[in-house]
C-alpha cells in the first residue's frame, strides 16, 4: 500500500493528465459529432505538432507555447481542409468504416513522414520555467504539466462557450444531433462540418505544443495514445464533449494513482477495463450523448 | 382468435410521446388497415410490434405467445414479417440472395446449407415468379427500378413464410398499375389465410383493400370498424381535418 | 413488366460459384502450381522466407474478409488474434511442454475463445464502437505481453523452439511455406462455403443494412460472433505458424495495429468481397513492403508507401482491383451487360411514370 502522499501525488498528476487528455479527447469527440468519423489520425496530427513547434523552436528560438499562434490556425484550415477535400469523398454508406482506414492512412503517412524528416529518436523541449514544481500541501505540482492543464481548460472553456453561445455553436450542436433537420432550417451543414473538423484538428495543434514541454516524443509515440483516447471518448459517450471531458479526468485520474500504486501496465489497463464494461453496461456511454445508441 | 394483440403500449422519446397507451387487436385472417395523420405514431407502433425498439411500458402478444421485449429475428420466426416505409432491399446482394437471407428457422442445418440448397431456391422462384421478378433472380438487387425492389422486399418477406405481414406504406411512390398489383397480390395472399396490418397514406387503396380499419391519432386508436363505417365517423374527420 | 415465366433463368446463375470460364480455371491452376513449386524454383534462403511471409499474408487477409467483407465491419485489430494464437502455441511449446501439433491447436482454440468473448462486447455497440474495440484489442494485449515477462519474455521476447529437430534453415521454410498454404487453401474453402451458404447470405445482408437484415429473422448478433471468432481462429493459426517458423516473438511487431492495417489494406486492394481478392492484394503487398523494408528500412519509406496506399484504394477503389478488371473485362463482352442496361432503362421509366 503506498503511501498518503503518494497517493495524493498521483491523484494531483492524474487530475493534471487528465485534462489534457479532455483537450485531445474534445477534438476526437467534435469529429465524431460532426461527421460520425472516428479520427485515428488524432494523435499522428498531435506528434506532428509537437515536432513543428520543436523545430520552430529549435530555429527561432520561440517559446514553444507561443508556436501555438502558428500552428492553431494551420492546423484549423487543415482540418476544414481534410474535411472538404477528403473525407466528404466517401460515399454516405461506407461512412463509418471507411473514414477509420483513410484517417489511419494520414496516420501512417505522418509517423512515416516524421520519421522520415527528423528520423525516429527521442525530442524533447526544455525551457526553464517548466522543470520546476509548485509546493502545496507536500504536493508537488510540476509548472509544466499546471501549464498545459491551465491551457487544456481554457481550450475546452472557450470550445463549450463557442458551441452554447454563438450562432456558430448553435448551427454545430444543430448539425451534430440532426443533419438532415439542420439543412432544412437553412444551415450550410458543409460548411459547418468542415468548421467542426478545423476546431478539432486545432486542440491537436494546441496539444502539440503542450505535449512538447511535458513529455519526450518520437513519431511512433502516437500509438500509445490512440487506445487511451478512443476508450475515454467511448466512456463518455460518442459524441459528447462534456461526456469526454469527464471522463478524460476521471481516466487520467485512475491511470496516475494506478501507477503509483500497482504500475504503468496496470495502469494503462485501466482504460480497456473501463472501455469493455462501459460497452457491456452501458452501451452509450455514461455520461453522455444519445448519439452513441444509434452508433 | 386474434394473431396480434397489443396492450396498454406507451413510448416516449424525450418529452414526445410517440405511442400513448394503445391497444391493438388483430382478428386471424383478416386485411387489417392502420390510418391516421402524420405523426400519429403508427411506425413507431410497428417498431414496437416487431421489436426493433422497445416501449416503456405495455405489452404484445402474437398469436398466444407472448413476445413483449423479444429481438426483432425472434419474432420473425415467431411468424410477423414486415416490409419498410422506404423501401429497403440489400442492393449489392442478387436478388437470388435477397430471397435466401429470410429465415424461418434458425436452424444449423439450413444456415450452412448451401444456397444451392434445390429445394430452397426452388421456394425463392416460386415466390418470385408469383411477383414477377423469377427472370431477374442473378440481377444485383441495386440494379432494380423502384417498383420492382417493392416488390422483391414483399417477396422476401413471403419466404420466412409469415402468417401476419406489416407493410408500412405499400403503395408509397409507386406507379398506379404497380399499386392495383401489389393490391392484389395481398388479396391473394389473405385468401391463403395471412393477415395483414397495413399502414398507407393513399385512400383510395386502404378504402378498397381494408376490411377492418384502426384510425390513430396522437398516439392512441381512437376508431375501429369497417371501411364505410370510418369513413363517415365524425372522430375522424376531426383527427384528419382538425376542426 | 413481363408475366412470362418461360424465360427462368436457370437458378445457378443467380449465385456465387468458382469461375467458370475456362481460361481463367486454367489460370488458376497453373498459379497454384506455380505456388507450390515455388520453394524449389526460389532455393535461396531469403526468397524463400519472403515466400513463406507472402503465403502468410494471404492467409491473414482472407481471414480478415470473412469479417471485413462479408459483414462490412472493418477491424482494425486482428493483430490481437494472430499475437495471441502466436504466444498462445509459444507458450504451450515452451512453458507447458506441449508437442508442436497440441500447442498449435491450443493456440487456435484459446483466440476463438477470445474472439467470441471480445466479439459479444464489440458487436453489441454498432459501426464506431466496434473499430473502437478492435484497437483497443491489440494495444491492450501488446501491454500484457510486454509485462507478464515471467509468460512471454517481455519485450525480450519469447524463443520457441523449431518444430523439427536439426531442420536447415532453408528446409525448415520450405516446410512452413507449405503448411501456410494449406492453412491459405482451408482458408479459401471456408470463405467459399460460407459465400455460398445462407449464413453467407445473411452476412452480407448484414453489412447492407442489419436493421433489415434483423426484421427478416436473422440473428444478426450470433452471425457476427460466429463470424468473428472463425476469422479470428484462422488468423490464431497463421499466429501459431509464425511463432514455430519464425521461432522469435517480439510484442511490439506481433500486437502492431500496423500489421492489422496490413490484413485490411490487401483485402480491400485486392477485393474483400471476391474469394481471391485478399490473396491477390496479399501477394502484391507483402512482396513490395518485404523490398522497401530491405533496401529501405531505416528510412521508414515502408511505412510512407503503405499509408499512400491504403489512402489511394480508400479513396479511389473501396472495392478492390477485382471488379475494376471486371468492369474492364465486360467492355469486350457485351451480351452479359444487358440486363444491367435494360433495368436501367425500366429504372428510368418508373422513375419517369412515378412523378
Amino acid at each position: 500500500m503506498p503511501s498518503l502522499s503518494l497517493l495524493a501525488q498521483g491523484l494531483a498528476l492524474g487530475v493534471l493528465t487528465g485534462g489534457v487528455y479532455a483537450l485531445l479527447a474534445s477534438g476526437l469527440t467534435l469529429y465524431f459529432g460532426v461527421m460520425r468519423v472516428v479520427m485515428v489520425a488524432h494523435p499522428a496530427f498531435l506528434f506532428l505538432a509537437a515536432y513543428i513547434t520543436y523545430f520552430l523552436h529549435a530555429v527561432t528560438g520561440m517559446d514553444p507555447l507561443l508556436t501555438a499562434v502558428i500552428t492553431v490556425p494551420l492546423f484549423f484550415l487543415l482540418g476544414v481542409g481534410i474535411q472538404r477535400v477528403l473525407v466528404a469523398r466517401i460515399p454516405q454508406e461506407s461512412l463509418a468504416m471507411m473514414s477509420v482506414l483513410l484517417t489511419f492512412s494520414l496516420a501512417l503517412l505522418i509517423e512515416g513522414g516524421l520519421g522520415y524528416v527528423a528520423t525516429g529518436s527521442y525530442r524533447s523541449i526544455t525551457v526553464d520555467y517548466a522543470t520546476t514544481s509548485l509546493h502545496l500541501f507536500g504536493v508537488a505540482f510540476p509548472y509544466d504539466r499546471l501549464i498545459g492543464f491551465g491551457l487544456a481548460a481554457a481550450t475546452f472553456i472557450a470550445i463549450f462557450a463557442v458551441l452554447r453561445l454563438t450562432r456558430l455553436g448553435k448551427a454545430l450542436r444543430a448539425t451534430i444531433q440532426h443533419p438532415d433537420a439542420a439543412r432544412l432550417v437553412g444551415i450550410d451543414t458543409a460548411k459547418v462540418t468542415g468548421i467542426g473538423f478545423g476546431i478539432g484538428l486545432a486542440t491537436a495543434a494546441l496539444g502539440g505544443a503542450v505535449l512538447s514541454i511535458i513529455d519526450p516524443f518520437f513519431p511512433a509515440a502516437h500509438w500509445d495514445y490512440i487506445g487511451k483516447l478512443m476508450a475515454i471518448i467511448v466512456v463518455g459517450g460518442l459524441g459528447s464533449v462534456r461526456g469526454a471531458a469527464i471522463a478524460a479526468l476521471i481516466l487520467g485520474t485512475i491511470e496516475a494513482v494506478v501507477q503509483v500504486s500497482g504500475g504503468a501496465t496496470e495502469a494503462g489497463l485501466m482504460f480497456y477495463a473501463f472501455l469493455f464494461a462501459t460497452l457491456l453496461l452501458r452501451p452509450q456511454g455514461f455520461f453522455g450523448g444519445r448519439l452513441a445508441e444509434r452508433f | 382468435m386474434s394473431t396480434l394483440s397489443a396492450k396498454g403500449l406507451r413510448k416516449s422519446f424525450g418529452g414526445v410521446v410517440a405511442v400513448d397507451g394503445a391497444d391493438l387487436d388483430l382478428h386471424e385472417g383478416r386485411i387489417n388497415g392502420l390510418i391516421g395523420p402524420n405523426g400519429s405514431g403508427k411506425t413507431t407502433l410497428f417498431n414496437i410490434v416487431t421489436g426493433m425498439i422497445k416501449a416503456d411500458s405495455g405489452t404484445v402478444r402474437l398469436g398466444g405467445t407472448e413476445v413483449t421485449g423479444w429481438s426483432p429475428h425472434r419474432i420473425a420466426h415467431a411468424g410477423l414479417g414486415r416490409t419498410f416505409q422506404l423501401c429497403r432491399v440489400f442492393p449489392r446482394l442478387t436478388v437470388m440472395e435477397n430471397m435466401l437471407v429470410s429465415l424461418r428457422r434458425p436452424r444449423l442445418r439450413d444456415i450452412l446449407g448451401g444456397l444451392t440448397s434445390k429445394a430452397d431456391v426452388e421456394v425463392a422462384m416460386g415466390w418470385l415468379e408469383r411477383v414477377g421478378l423469377d427472370h431477374l433472380a442473378g440481377t444485383d438487387a441495386r440494379d432494380l427500378s423502384y417498383g420492382q425492389q417493392k416488390l422483391l422486399e414483399l417477396a422476401a418477406v413471403l419466404m420466412a413464410d409469415p402468417q401476419l405481414i406489416l407493410l408500412d406504406e405499400p403503395a408509397g411512390g409507386v406507379n398506379p398499375a404497380l399499386i392495383d398489383r401489389i393490391g392484389d397480390l395481398v388479396r391473394d395472399l389473405n385468401a391463403e389465410g395471412r393477415t395483414f396490418l397495413i399502414v398507407e397514406h393513399n385512400m383510395a387503396m386502404v378504402m378498397s383493400l381494408c376490411q377492418h380499419i384502426i384510425v390513430f391519432d396522437r398516439g392512441r386508436p381512437i376508431a375501429a370498424g369497417p371501411p364505410a363505417e370510418i369513413q363517415s365517423d365524425p372522430r375522424v374527420l376531426e383527427a384528419y381535418l382538425g376542426v | 413488366m413481363p408475366n412470362a415465366s418461360s424465360v427462368r433463368s436457370p437458378a445457378p446463375t443467380a449465385l456465387p460459384h468458382l469461375p467458370r470460364s475456362v481460361p481463367l480455371r486454367i489460370g488458376l491452376g497453373l498459379l497454384l502450381v506455380l505456388l507450390l513449386a515455388y520453394p524449389w524454383i526460389a532455393p535461396g534462403g531469403y526468397l524463400r522466407y519472403a515466400g513463406v511471409l507472402v503465403v502468410m499474408y494471404a492467409v491473414l487477409s482472407t481471414s480478415w474478409s470473412m469479417v471485413g467483407g462479408f459483414t462490412g465491419y472493418v477491424s482494425l485489430g486482428h493483430a490481437a488474434f494472430f499475437g495471441l494464437g502466436a504466444y498462445a502455441t509459444g507458450i504451450g511449446v515452451v512453458t507447458l511442454g506441449l508437442p508442436h501439433a497440441a500447442a498449435f491447436v491450443l493456440g487456435v482454440l484459446v483466440v476463438a475463445v477470445f474472439a467470441a468473448v471480445a466479439g459479444l462486447a464489440a458487436v453489441r455497440a454498432r459501426g464506431a464502437s466496434f473499430v473502437i474495440v478492435t484497437i483497443a484489442m491489440v494495444t491492450m494485449l501488446s501491454l500484457l505481453a510486454q509485462d507478464m515477462t515471467w509468460l512471454t519474455g517481455g519485450s525480450a521476447g519469447l524463443q520457441v523452439p523449431g518444430a523439427v529437430a536439426g531442420i536447415s534453415r532453408t528446409g525448415n521454410h520450405a516446410l512452413f511455406f507449405y503448411l501456410f498454404t494449406v492453412l491459405l487453401l482451408f482458408a479459401l474453402l471456408t470463405w467459399w462455403f460460407i459465400d455460398r451458404s445462407r449464413y453467407g447470405a445473411g452476412l452480407k445482408a448484414i453489412r447492407e443494412d442489419e436493421e433489415k437484415a434483423e426484421a427478416l429473422g436473422v440473428p444478426t448478433t450470433a452471425y457476427k460472433v460466429a463470424a468473428l471468432t472463425v476469422s479470428a481462429a484462422f488468423t490464431g493459426a497463421a499466429g501459431g505458424l509464425y511463432a514455430m517458423w519464425f521461432g522469435n516473438l517480439d510484442p511490439i511487431f506481433v500486437f502492431s495495429l500496423v500489421l492489422g492495417s496490413s490484413m485490411v489494406l490487401m483485402a480491400l486492394l485486392g477485393g474483400s468481397r471476391y474469394l481471391l481478392g485478399p490473396t491477390l492484394g496479399a501477394f502484391v503487398v507483402a512482396p513490395a513492403n518485404e523490398y522497401f523494408l530491405t533496401q529501405h528500412g531505416e528510412s521508414q519509406l515502408h511505412i510512407i508507401l503503405s499509408g499512400a496506399l491504403l489512402f489511394v484504394v480508400v479513396l479511389f477503389m473501396p472495392e478492390g482491383v477485382i471488379p475494376a478488371v471486371q468492369r474492364a473485362l465486360r467492355r469486350f463482352r457485351p451480351q452479359s451487360a444487358s440486363i444491367r442496361e435494360q433495368t436501367q432503362q425500366e429504372l428510368h421509366e418508373s422513375r419517369g411514370a412515378a412523378t
